[in-house]
């Protein structure tokens, strides 16, 4: 075998050669550099001429988001929220505490008959691109959500047209007889954004449309959105002058953003981050979801009701509550928690007699998008065979597992259920859990009584009347054991030293409203 | 002469007659043109294939799409077949899989590749704009990488300039390989952002955002390559020239100089593999940084089944992964020329102080994964004893986990299926490398896909089509992973079939078949099996990397990488819910680095047999295999 030593001439001219080469990497590096980073948004921008009176400089707010935009901030999807947490895009009618409508881009309403309502519209408000709001502008809105494909959650099954009067207002006509129309159009999917925003063929674009106090200027993708003050909103102008948004899925690095400093107000802090932050800077707010454990009553060792109270019975949720939420969660006293304040007035029930359990072996499902529920599923386990079952865990993504939960494959399941929607009314949700041909009966439950209990619900107006007809029903519902509320979950909100009169809604609308602000 | 035949691969071949030497040189031209066509040709077929495997996922899984689109984008939704049905007719999913496909490929010839089934905006712009984050971040990463590679290789250039070339131990290269990604980047998140409050969080608005990824994607790169270099250049400073050189009087600075160049050419391959595994370790730090990058898009994708997206965010990633290995096969050429072509290369002389401590080392690490399972095997890993966060005692050596669970239970019994699966996984890609390598020509294209594609992406279709589960994950691992040993079956059969006593074998009448099975398989069987085994740690921390990102085994599993990704957010309150699957990963990667050490020697001594296939065997037999472990991320 030869040995061939490298040319040294080649050699040196190499070195020389690789050196150019170098600097054409650098040069390209930089220029990549300037084109490959998003917008800074990151620092705390102060803009120019937004002096207080005082001569103290406003701070724009910057808001940590968990889950990035999915569908391009069209309203008529779960991105609806943001618009609305971020005060950009508002709605004719807004909720109180209790869930009954206030007044908002609807002044005034009134029932016609069974099935038509009349609005009115309030005058002097502008759309974020100059136009006015007309009930025009508000059927244009709402026929868009109306024809939208597929149909916004809030209008499922929902017949439902707008029309323009003659004198300003607007006519809300439904197909079946619907007392909740206020309500519904209290959802941010129903949010009135300028006529522009809605061309046909292409996806909403909210972008410069609302009418809230803050006008979204920009969105970058997933990763950040802009939005500035709006100095001709029709209320008080917002204290804050703009809000810089970052999505940021990950648990641990929001937690961080709010430990850094990096941003102010941060959404959804995790359980396990909680501890490490300075108490006075997290706010604990009671959500309208409900950790439930389904019982299947049709084909399985729950089809007696005995051995369903003797399931409910064996379960200790202040175990469930302490390990996996670490206290930061409420036990449930039933299928409604302390975010809806007047469901603790509930009736007195009287329980099942538990039977005897000789060793039934069960399947035990739940899924893993949310983090604790395969943790409850480990306590469950252990104290389901504790009070004498064999317990099988079955656990995975939930879109692998729904299907099955629906079709009665499981013995049990653990869900993390919301209660109330887009309404602010809870009969939907225990309607389709709990009736004979609800869609999400993963109980199969079909009890008649539960049944008329339902339907007497559904048909009373709101107020303290239909309160009272939906609490019989879930006493109802309980007392089949059906289902076993094991506790009420809390969404952490944190808030940066400084932060004043941030929103912490039980519903996830509003988070940043027209008072919000921050020392700079 | 029976070379013609011996691949078995093309049909032009397969048909060609044997014995008379003039009709082996007709035989021999249509092998040419169909050596030359076959390979292109496969490349092709395996591209689209996969690509065509992403359109069609749907009408496999069973599963239905509007399902998961309105899940997405409006949760909690029912999902009334009203509303079903008007996702289907918006995507055109009611025309089947045909449709789809030809008229997905008619548009992405112009161009366009269709609108995301979740936003209804077109695809390509978004992924362009992720792909250019992801490059920066990969520059950066490569940056880091390179310099460190630089250190680690410096004692190495410097003990062989003294004239006593070692290799290194490898343990501070080890150490730094051994963490996985997206457990550098959590750290370094904790570190750098939240206790020295140096650098920003998350997000990418600027240079002091990319840092702290860099440095996760970056050091164990580095660490892999500092490594390699350090034993390239340990064996070319054996080689003859050297010592001629040194005779000759030249001056140590060049001496050094050349030797660099020598051992820089053989690493290329790597150094490919290793951006590829940037690609894929990209994931795990885009998604713990919120970097809104192309694997972080990708992994969303497919999440929510948004199809056209996943498409393609996944033919970037292959095509990345591809341009990388021409690439670096390119610059090989390039660097090599010359001496490859003649047949020139010189020779190394391996002659290293042999340590009795490379065996101490693996022993070692062996020894504690034995003893941690065999104490922790009889222990309950799945019951909830202890108080939350229990911290370790003698009573519970490793602590309790956030679930109360003991964590020596969990290792070991996550240790005993994860090594179980990794077993299997490596039969499995010895068998499949086996086959493949019989016929290089043909396996060229799945060859180089298998190498361009991180198993996150593999283990993402996998996931997609099985649900998450340990085989899916196995599965997704063996689909990447046989590639090599292909290559090296390819390599030593060539080798093989230029022995004398193999070459006489047509002439004694001995058909080609019989030939392969009685004379050729037996020969390549033994060291392809060796291979295979060796990378048996490297598979079970593949396994880990897809457990960590929810592609493995589902809960209450005690996988590896589930105990880490379960524990990751409890890093600062209870540290040892980490330090110990993390302990047990760290075992298992130096076990790996180590034994790949004892392997390096022979394997050298192998490549000398036959000049021309050295060449080829040197780019085909990993170095080690830490850089599967790598690319595994």
């Amino acid at each position: 075998m030869t040995s061939s030593p490298l040319p040294l001439d080649h050699r040196t001219s190499g070195r020389r050669r690789g050196c150019l080469r170098l600097t054409a990497v650098a040069a390209c590096g930089s220029l990549l550099l300037a084109g490959c980073f998003s917008s800074p948004t990151g620092a705390r921008s102060t803009p120019s001429g937004s002096q207080t009176s005082e001569g103290a400089a406003e701070a724009r707010l910057r808001l940590a988001m968990l889950l990035p935009p999915r569908s391009g901030l069209t309203p008529f999807s779960d991105d609806a929220f943001k618009l609305s947490r971020w005060s950009t895009a508002e709605t004719l009618v807004v909720l109180d505490a209790d869930g009954d409508a206030q007044p908002a881009l609807a002044t005034d309403w009134s029932r016609i008959d069974d099935k038509t309502w009349q609005f009115t519209i309030r005058e002097g408000v502008t759309f974020h691109d100059g136009q006015a709001l007309d009930a025009a502008a508000v059927v244009t809105a709402l026929t868009a959500a109306t024809t939208a494909s597929p149909k916004p959650r809030i209008l499922d099954g929902v017949e439902f047209t707008a029309a323009a009067n003659a004198d300003g207002t607007v006519t809300v006509t439904t197909g079946d007889v619907d007392p909740l129309v206020p309500q519904r159009l209290s959802s941010p999917q129903l949010s009135i954004l300028a006529p522009d925003a809605y061309t046909t063929g292409r996806p909403v674009n909210p972008v410069g449309k609302g009418t809230g106090p803050f006008e979204l200027v920009a969105v970058n993708g997933t990763s950040t959105a802009t939005l500035d003050r709006y100095p001709g909103y029709w209320g008080d102008p917002a204290a804050a002058p703009g809000i810089d948004v970052s999505f940021v899925p990950d648990g641990t690095a929001r937690a961080a953003a709010l430990r850094t400093g990096t941003a102010d107000v941060v959404e959804a802090i995790p359980v396990s981050q909680a501890a490490l932050l300075d108490p006075d800077r997290i706010a604990e707010v009671p959500m309208p979801r409900t950790n439930t454990l389904y019982l299947n009553t049709e084909n399985s060792v729950f089809a007696d009701p005995a051995i369903r109270a003797a399931a409910r019975a064996a379960i200790d949720r202040q175990v469930i509550v302490d390990q996996v939420y670490e206290g930061r969660a409420d036990l449930a006293a039933g299928l409604l928690g302390p975010a809806l304040p007047w469901a603790q007035h509930r009736p007195t029930r009287t329980p099942a007699q538990a039977g005897a359990v000789d060793g039934p072996t069960i399947t035990l499902a739940t899924f893993t998008d949310r983090a604790e529920l395969p943790e409850v599923a480990v306590l469950l386990e252990q104290q389901l065979e504790a009070a004498g079952f064999q317990v099988n865990q079955v656990v995975k993504e939930y879109s692998f597992i729904e299907a099955a939960a629906l079709a009665g494959t499981f013995d049990a399941f653990i869900l993390s259920r919301a209660t109330v929607l887009d309404s602010g009314d809870p009969v939907a949700y225990l309607y389709s859990d709990f009736a004979c041909d609800g869609s999400f009966n993963i109980s199969q439950l079909c009890d008649p009584a539960v049944d008329a209990a339902l339907a007497q619900a559904a048909a009373t107006e709101p107020g303290p009347d239909r309160r009272a007809a939906i609490l019989a029903a879930e006493k109802l519902i309980l007392q089949t054991d059906a289902a076993v509320p094991m506790l009420h979950e809390r969404v952490i909100q944190g808030e940066a030293a400084g932060v004043v009169d941030a929103a912490r809604d039980p519903r996830e609308r509003s988070l940043i409203t027209v008072d919000t602000s921050v020392a700079g | 002469m029976s070379q013609t035949i011996r691949s078995g691969a093309a049909p032009a071949e397969a048909t060609a007659p044997v014995g008379a030497e003039g009709r082996i040189r007709v035989a021999r031209r249509p092998r040419f043109a169909a050596g030359n066509w076959i390979a292109p040709v496969s490349r092709a077929v395996t591209l689209l294939g996969v690509v065509c495997l992403v359109g069609v996922l749907p009408w496999i899984t069973g599963r239905d799409p509007a399902q998961t689109i309105l899940r997405a984008r409006s949760a909690e939704q029912e999902a009334t077949d009203e509303s079903l049905t008007a996702i289907r007719d918006d995507l055109g999913l009611g025309s089947g899989p045909l449709d789809q496909l030809g008229h997905w490929f008619s548009s992405a010839v112009h161009g366009d590749f269709g609108d995301s089934w979740i936003s209804g905006t077109p695809v390509l712009p978004g992924m362009l704009a992720a792909l250019g984050v992801s490059l920066t971040l990969m520059a950066f990463a490569i940056v880091v990488a390179a310099v460190l590679a630089a250190v680690i290789a410096t004692p190495s250039l410097r003990a062989g300039l003294r004239g006593a070339p070692m290799r290194t131990s490898g343990a501070v290269a080890a150490g730094l390989t051994a963490l996985p990604e997206f457990l550098l980047a959590s750290l370094l998140l904790l570190l750098g952002a939240v206790w020295l409050g140096w650098f920003p969080p998350y997000g990418w608005n600027g240079l002091g955002y990319s840092m702290l990824p860099a440095l996760a994607l970056g050091l164990p790169a580095g660490g892999l390559l500092g490594r390699l270099l350090a034993d390239a250049i340990a064996v070319s400073f054996t080689e003859s020239w050297v010592a001629t050189w040194a005779v000759a009087g030249f001056p140590r600075r060049s001496i050094g100089m050349a030797v660099v160049r020598r051992a820089l050419p053989g690493l290329l391959p790597q150094i490919g593999l290793v951006m590829v595994a940037l690609t894929g370790g990209a994931v795990g730090v885009e998604v713990v940084f919120a970097i809104p990058g192309l694997g972080r898009a990708t992994l969303g994708a497919a999440d929510a089944q948004d199809l056209p997206a996943l498409q393609t965010g996944v033919l970037i990633l292959l095509i990345i992964g591809v341009v990388l290995g021409i690439g670096a096969e390119l610059g090989r050429r390039a660097v090599l020329g010359r001496g490859l072509r003649n047949g020139a290369l010189p020779v190394p002389r391996p002659t290293f102080r042999y340590r009795r401590r490379q065996w101490v080392i693996p022993a070692m690490m062996l020894t504690l994964l034995v003893i941690v399972i065999g104490v922790g095997i009889w222990r309950d890993p799945y019951t909830s004893a202890w108080p939350k966060l229990t911290p370790p005692s003698a009573q519970l050596p490793f602590g309790a986990d956030a679930s109360g669970r003991d964590l020596l239970a969990r290792v070991a019994h996550g240790a005993a299926s994860t090594i179980g699966i990794a077993l299997v996984v490596a039969l499995a890609c010895i068998g499949l490398g086996l086959l493949m390598g019989l016929m290089p020509r043909v396996a060229a294209g799945p060859i180089e896909i298998a190498n361009a594609a991180p198993p996150v992406i593999a283990g993402l279709l996998i996931a997609a089509v099985l649900e998450p589960s340990a085989p899916a994950a196995a599965t997704a691992i063996v689909l990447v992973s046989w590639a090599p040993l292909a290559a090296h079956t390819a390599a030593l059969v060539k080798e093989v079939q230029t022995q004398p006593h193999v070459r006489i074998l047509p002439v004694l009448g001995v058909g080609p078949t019989r030939a392969m099975f009685t004379a050729v398989l037996p020969a390549v069987v033994g060291p392809v099996t060796r291979h295979g085994l060796l990378r048996l740690p490297g598979i079970a921390l593949a396994l880990a990397a897809l457990g960590f990102l929810g592609l493995g085994p589902q809960p209450p599993a005690p996988d590896w990488g589930l105990l880490l990704s379960e524990g990751l957010a409890y890093l600062e309150r209870g540290p040892w819910v980490v330090i110990a699957p993390m302990g047990a990963l760290i075992v298992l990667s130096v076990l790996a680095v180590s034994l790949s050490n004892l392997a390096a020697p022979t394997r050298r001594r192998r490549n000398t047999a036959a000049a021309p296939s050295a060449a080829a065997a040197e780019a085909a037999i990993p170095t080690t295999s830490r850089e599967l472990t790598l690319r595994c991320r």
